[in-house]
């Protein structure tokens, strides 16, 4: 599926940072339509071994802004052709995707998206309690009598999909395109030079070799601000982990993704039977991917409280990942005052589900140096300008 | 469940404290230009090391300064915030 | 029967017996059994079906690491699924099924799925059925086939007690290292926790017996010695699910879970069989010979009549001197070896004495199933030909893999140890030891002088000092483990990973696809992602991997071994929860009066009072109209409170808010506005001035726990000696609004109330009804009013008396929702609903609780940046007809030229005026234009009038109501 090559070429149009699915998908997409070839996609460990391989797969477009809502849905729409196009399958299901809200505020900020994402034609709307007891008849609606379900928002394309197997697919298709994916390679430092102008990237020192070239794209979720340190750049961005945990697999019993903001649980059911759930990010910064058994323990009482048929079943694993966070929930995409130098980060709990249009407008931006209008409302620069993506607008309603 | 260490109340689980960000100092604003400012109210230190926080004991409501490495969850020291003694 | 008679020691209690039922067929057992062990006893071979081909499985460890022996148990009205036959113990009546059968373990109907094994290959799934229109076809098979055991949806929740223990040093295993380790400790001077996840301690060496009727008598004398050691507590029966941070290692039992702090850790787990690979190896009848000497030795069952063994260790050849011992036929030991060390040489000098045919350099080629799909006979090639041998039971003692996985957590590391063929220990992070087979000793010698040496420096150190250097196995001991007990055969079925079928080309075609290391072949192959976690299969398969890669072992490393060790139970881990909710003292005056609850933070709130005949619509206008027209009263007592005081309080809060209080008059209140240091409203309250240095102030409901927190942390930053007191639960507080409102509280006091003594926006303490209260003159709902705050214990008797007071003036209880509108028609915000998470103080038309001459405030050097340029949305009024059929609804959109231009934030009938208001944050310019066009719920567009705030009564003459007015 994939070539290994034993050394570094002395040059490469575009070095991209990171193997994950963003940095692998664009990768892919400057090789299939933008005709650059001569790239190498660097990774300080394995191929989707960050968030890609880490995240709850979960694929959705319902947001809050207008931005968001076209950045995503372009995503969705992309994803439902991605199996073809790999020749791969993805296990892309679309399962349905429940927002409960437990508050007359939450309440509100459902109907919000609703609105915002039907006035661009994504199927959204919000649903009463009885509707959600009819979707999901098995769910106590009480929540154990603490947090009562007052409706939701319901957003039928949401789907799942096999995270590994979407970085699989992006890496074969630019592997055969002739990029060279370099695991285990990781960077030292990047070269700038300043003719007068600021500066503008011209190489890349790893641990195997220096490598020279005019771009470089930063995919590297989690590591983003040691990037950015390199190239001199500040950023709102801060790390804290993100855990998720999986149960034994069972008998298909739950279709739809559920998730509950005021009990932190997130929770799907995979092709493979097992539950996986997700809660909240963790409280302070650490760029660890430990486990913590409170967070077991408050995940498996939030889902026991939704449903209680599960005490005997049984939890087999627990992990983590690291996300970089901004200030208003919306990722920080596109050219930086550092020429050559490309973001794609910020992406925070939510980046598997952007993977597909990540790749699609991220290369479109390196291989012409001008941002993709998609992207538009993501640069570095709107926090300078106070211009925040108003996606924060969500979570900062719902007590 | 990870043990940190009130100044006050000695040693105890994390879920009692509450994280308040990185100890930071902030520019004048009466003489900061826009972008030092917007430079100071958004942008953060988010690369992994050991970093002096705000951390808040949260039962007893004692704020103190943490010194930990954000790389691995060590805690080096904890003490009051300009406790004598206590450089930072 | 394969029941043996009662052996020494056995975990059996024969005088209960029991029966229970597998796949509808009744199965006797006794007190003490197993499931697994019981089914064993009863000569059940075939106790499931694999996951993927559905090929029949047996017993292979019996020790909880393969998928085979997972249950549907109904029992007690209940259906459990995913059930541990291994080590659950079986209950009398018990009905047990298999989980992944179709129709039986005998009759699987999808067994058809393993004559397709040959088009399955590894990544199969990726690779076909993902056309677009055949997916979600495809997908629904799949889907039905997939999954292990049922979930009964109607289970009811099962809820467990947790329990916490503390100890000096914690031992994990209590084999002799373990046992060794904790009484070294305890020795040392160490309060002890010995736990081990069996039922008895001892570990292999009450079942490794060699043939002998008893363990060694240096075990019996070491298991004695922790048992009259004091200073040892154990804990049997209880598996280490984890190792978190600062030694928390969670303990589960089968009742519950135990969290155990520690201020040091042995790691004494041991180690897990590992299988041989070849074709066959997963028949029924094939298992661990460590699997065989556990049901002879705590079960007395014997596995088999007749059995060989494919040996690769000393440890094989005592199991099968354990075999014939117990009456079980030895047809011949079978060596993958060549030459043997000296500790195998004494044992198969005793198994030549007894006739048993021992053979060197066996190669297996394939065991083939008889009667039921069972293991009939093994073929195999010996230096001198292929031969086979008819046997029921094959025994593989080929090595072992140390359990690293709460070792990796601790944050230790391993390496290879090419001398050992296994992974040993390399590093320990301050306060872990580790001792036994995790580092490469494996005679009972060598653990007890491990563990010992183990016990005492994790006592000596407790954790406070430096690392142990690890690896301690003897130079030149006999090996225990194979290099590479791999065989593989042309037509394949040579298992790595029994939990999902895959078999060593799996591993090869992963490889040769690019997914070379250990971790992206987990992920393509899934390779240790079932129920055992790779305990059987992980060794294995990087053996593999590493010599399609023609490397070493050495430069390859496991992957990371996550919690959980064993899965543990969601009630368990979910325990009897604890989510306060917090009650105003007047609760239960609202409960009798028939309030509907809503939400508040983490308080519960009346959203209004219902009443008999009446809607919820018509009670909440009732309400309203009891304020504007006579008087209401409404606990408030959710909202923060909070007491600031001493010669700074009034420079402090001049910091926390927009507006100015440090010349704010004593005896006044104001309303104070905050936003965060970017601008953004987060809060808002009144801020009354009690006196020169005491401020009280109140935050909204559900900001009050964190705001109070980061006051704290604003005074020790900013080094402003200012007291704080949260006197949130300590008041309760009341708004008492309304025409009325005056001479309902003339009644209870002898503060002088008129305007001129007490006038609008003033404040005061005074006795209400002889209760010592804390008054303030506030137009929230834009009635003349009063808020009311009182020591909580006297809440609930003011609470009565001013309703009483009130009577004959047609008082009525209020509750949010008349509040929201009362505010709505006086224009007045919501934080956090007529405001989001961007919504800066600019936009809100609050110019005039901002001072923005003020030396400093939070957020003003961010507004004043935000005051250079154009808003982006402002907060404005709205008017509509009432009675349309298409009424708007908070949160619909406003449309301006085909884009969404802002948004409703508050709306409603007010019932003072007849007709639709509302709040909406919308683009400035389309504000201006004066025409709103609301986009309701069914699509419509409808157009609202721009209109100026407030609704009612815009001069405020109604809260600055005189006296006789």
């Amino acid at each position: 599926m994939f070539a290994a090559h034993a050394q570094l070429r002395p040059s490469y149009d575009v070095v991209i940072i990171g193997a994950g699915g963003h940095g692998l998908a664009s990768a892919y997409y400057l090789a299939r339509d933008h005709g650059i070839r001569n790239i190498a996609v660097l990774d300080k460990g394995y191929l989707g071994g960050g968030n890609t391989g880490r995240n709850t797969t979960i694929i959705r477009s319902n947001y809050l802004t207008a931005e968001g809502v076209k950045f995503y849905d372009e995503s969705v729409r992309l994803w439902k052709d991605l199996a073809q196009d790999f020749d791969l399958n993805l296990f892309y299901s679309t399962r349905g995707h429940f927002t409960l809200a437990h508050t007359d505020a939450a309440m509100r900020t459902m109907r919000w998206r609703a609105e915002v994402n039907k006035h661009f034609g994504v199927q959204s709307e919000a649903i009463d309690a009885q509707a959600v007891a009819d979707a999901l008849p098995m769910m106590d609606l009480s929540c154990g009598g603490r947090a009562p379900v007052l409706g939701a928002l319901y957003h039928a394309p949401g789907a799942i999909a096999r995270h590994d197997a979407v970085a699989w697919g992006y890496g074969r298709g630019a592997d055969r395109r002739g990029v060279e994916i370099h695991q285990q390679t990781a960077v030292r430092s990047i070269e700038l030079e300043d003719r007068g102008s600021g500066p503008s990237v011209v190489g890349v020192v790893t641990d195997r070799g220096r490598i020279s070239t005019r771009k470089v794209l930063c995919a590297v979720a989690g590591a983003t601000p040691q990037l950015l340190a390199m190239v001199g750049l500040k950023s709102p961005i801060y790390v804290h982990p993100l855990q998720a945990m999986v149960s034994e697999p069972l008998k298909p019993w739950l279709d739809p993704i559920i998730v509950s903001g005021s009990l932190h649980v997130y929770v799907s059911q995979t092709a493979r039977g097992e539950l996986v759930m997700g809660a909240s990010l963790d409280p302070y910064e650490l760029h660890s991917t430990r486990s913590t058994f409170d967070f077991a323990e408050s995940l498996s009482m939030h889902m026991l409280e939704m449903f209680p048929f599960l005490s005997d079943v049984k939890i087999v694993r627990q992990w983590a990942g690291l996300a970089d966070m901004t200030p208003d929930f919306a990722p920080i995409m596109g050219t930086t005052p550092v020429r050559g130098f490309y973001l794609d980060s910020g992406w925070g709990t939510w980046g598997f589900k952007a993977t597909p249009v990540c790749g699609k407008t991220m290369s479109y931006t390196v291989a012409s140096d001008a941002n993709h209008p998609l992207i538009e409302g993501f640069g570095l620069d709107r926090f300078r300008r106070y211009a925040l993506t108003g996606e924060k607008g969500a979570a900062a309603v719902g007590h | 469940m990870k043990l940190m260490t009130c100044p006050v109340n000695g040693p105890r689980l994390i879920s009692e404290f509450v994280y308040a960000g990185e100890l930071r100092p902030a520019p004048d604003p009466a003489t900061s230009d826009d972008d030092t400012w917007a430079d100071y109210v958004f942008n953060r230190s988010g690369v992994a090391g050991i970093k002096h926080e705000w951390w808040c004991h949260s039962p007893s409501g004692v704020w103190f300064i943490a010194e930990r490495d954000t790389a691995t969850d060590v805690i080096m020291r904890t003490f009051l915030y300009r406790a004598p003694g206590a450089a930072e | 029967m394969m029941r043996l008679p009662p052996i020494a020691g056995e975990w059996i209690d024969r005088a209960v017996p029991l029966t229970f039922s597998f796949e509808g067929h009744e199965v006797p057992g006794f007190r003490g059994d197993t499931i697994s062990s019981a089914l064993a006893a009863g000569g059940v071979r075939v106790v499931g079906r694999s996951f993927k081909y559905h090929r029949p499985r047996g017993l292979v460890s019996f020790a909880n690491h393969d998928v085979n022996a997972m249950m549907q148990v109904e029992a007690g009205g209940r259906s459990i699924p995913n059930v541990r036959a291994d080590v659950t113990p079986v209950e009398p009546g018990w009905r047990i099924t298999a989980v992944n059968t179709r129709g039986g373990v005998a009759n699987d109907r999808l067994a058809w799925l393993d004559r397709l094994a040959r088009f399955l290959p590894v990544g199969f799934y990726y690779k076909a059925f993902h056309g677009k229109r055949l997916f979600p076809h495809w997908e629904r098979m799949f889907r039905a086939l997939t999954g292990l055991g049922r979930v009964d949806t109607t289970a009811p929740l099962r809820a467990t007690a947790k329990r916490y223990d503390f100890c000096d040093v914690l031992v994990i295993g209590a084999g002799p290292s373990g046992l060794s380790a904790a009484l070294a400790a305890a020795e040392g001077g160490a309060d002890v926790l010995l736990v081990d996840e069996n039922g008895a301690a001892g570990g292999s060496a009450l079942y490794a017996r060699g043939g002998a009727t008893q363990p060694t008598a240096a075990v019996a004398a070491l298991i004695g010695s922790v048992a009259a050691e004091a200073r040892v507590r154990t804990l049997l029966g209880g598996c280490a699910a984890g190792y978190y941070a600062d030694h928390w290692v969670p303990v589960v039992t089968g009742e519950a879970i135990v969290k155990v702090r520690a201020r040091a850790v042995v790691l004494a787990q041991g180690a897990s069989e590992q299988p041989a690979v070849f074709r066959g190896n997963d028949l029924p009848g094939v298992m661990l010979a460590s699997a065989a000497q556990r049901l002879i030795y705590r079960y007395a069952v014997a596995p088999a009549r007749r059995i060989a063994v494919l040996a690769a260790n000393a440890e094989g050849y005592a199991a099968a001197l354990d075999a014939q011992s117990h009456g079980i036929d030895v047809a011949a030991v079978l060596d993958l070896r060549s030459t043997v060390g000296p500790r195998t040489q004494v044992y198969r000098e005793r198994l030549l004495q007894n006739g048993v045919r021992v053979l060197n350099c066996v190669r297996p080629v394939e065991a083939i199933g008889g009667a039921g799909g069972c293991v009939a006979r093994l073929e195999f090639t010996a230096p001198s030909g292929l031969e086979s041998v008819n046997i029921d039971g094959l025994w593989m003692s080929v090595g072992f893999a140390p359990l690293t996985g709460l070792l990796h957590q601790a944050g230790g590391t391993v390496r290879y140890d090419s001398g050992a063929e296994q992974f040993v220990l390399d590093s320990l992070p301050a306060g872990t030891y580790g001792c036994g087979k995790l580092t490469g000793a494996y005679t009972l010698a060598e653990c007890i002088e491990d563990g010992r040496e183990a016990g005492r420096a994790a006592a000596a150190e407790l954790g406070n000092s430096g690392r142990r250097e690890a690896g301690r196995r003897p130079a030149g001991a006999e090996c225990s483990n194979h290099a590479f007990p791999v065989f593989r055969h042309p037509k394949g079925k040579e298992f790595i990973d029994f939990d999902e079928d895959l078999q060593i080309r799996d591993v090869e075609n992963a490889c040769q696809e690019g997914f070379d290391s250990s971790e992206l072949l987990k992920r393509f192959s899934t390779m240790g992602m079932g129920p055992s976690q790779g305990k059987h299969s992980n060794l294995n398969a990087l053996r593999v991997l590493a010599r399609v890669r023609g490397e070493s072992l050495e430069q390859h490393s496991l992957t990371t071994s996550r919690p959980m060790f064993h899965p543990v139970p969601m009630s368990h881990l979910a325990g009897r929860g604890f989510v306060p909710e917090r009650r105003t003292p007047i609760d239960r005056e609202h409960a009798v009066r028939g309030a509907v609850w809503m939400p508040a933070g983490n308080w519960r709130r009346p959203e209004y009072y219902a009443r008999d005949g009446h809607t919820r619509a018509q009670a909440i206008a009732a309400e309203v109209g009891a304020v504007r027209g006579a008087v209401g009263l409404i606990d408030v007592g959710t909202l923060g409170k909070v007491e600031a005081f001493g010669p700074h309080a009034g420079e402090f809060l001049d910091r926390l808010y927009t507006g100015r209080f440090s010349n704010l008059k004593v005896g006044m209140t104001r309303y104070g506005l905050m936003v965060d240091e970017t601008g953004v409203v987060i809060d808002d309250g009144v801020i009354a001035r009690l006196g020169a240095e005491c401020f009280y102030f109140t935050t909204t409901t559900g900001n009050s726990a964190t705001l109070f927190r980061e006051f704290g942390r604003l005074a020790t930053w900013w080094g402003m000696p200012v007291g704080l007191v949260n006197l949130t639960g300590h008041f309760a507080a009341f708004n008492l609004a309304g025409p009325a409102s005056r001479a309902v509280l003339a009644a209870l006091t002898d503060l002088d109330l008129s305007d001129a003594a007490f006038p609008y926006l003033a404040a005061r303490e005074a006795h209400v009804a002889g209760i010592a209260c804390r008054l303030m003159r506030v137009g929230f709902v834009g009635e003349l009013g009063y808020e009311i705050h009182v020591p909580a214990e006297f809440g609930v008797e003011l609470w009565r008396v001013i309703l009483q007071a009130g009577q004959s003036s047609g008082i009525r209880p209020f509750g949010v929702e008349a509040q929201r509108m009362l505010r709505l028609e006086k224009g007045h915000l919501i934080v956090g609903q007529d405001t989001d998470g961007v919504t800066n103080a600019l936009e809100v038309d609050a110019a005039w609780a901002v001072k923005m001459d003020k030396p400093y405030f939070i957020g003003q050097r961010s507004l004043a940046t935000l005051a250079q340029r154009p808003l982006r949305q402002t907060l404005v009024g709205f008017r509509l007809a009432a009675g349309g059929a298409q009424r708007p609804r908070e949160s619909n959109l406003i449309i301006d030229g085909g884009r969404i231009a802002g948004r409703v934030t508050s709306i409603g009938v007010s019932p003072t005026l007849g007709h639709l208001i509302g709040l909406a944050l919308v683009d400035p310019a389309v504000a201006a234009a004066g025409k709103l066009s609301l986009r309701v719920d069914s699509g419509a567009q409808i157009t609202a009038e721009v209109v100026p705030t407030p609704f009612y009564d815009p001069l405020g003459e109604a809260q600055r109501r005189k006296e006789g007015a």
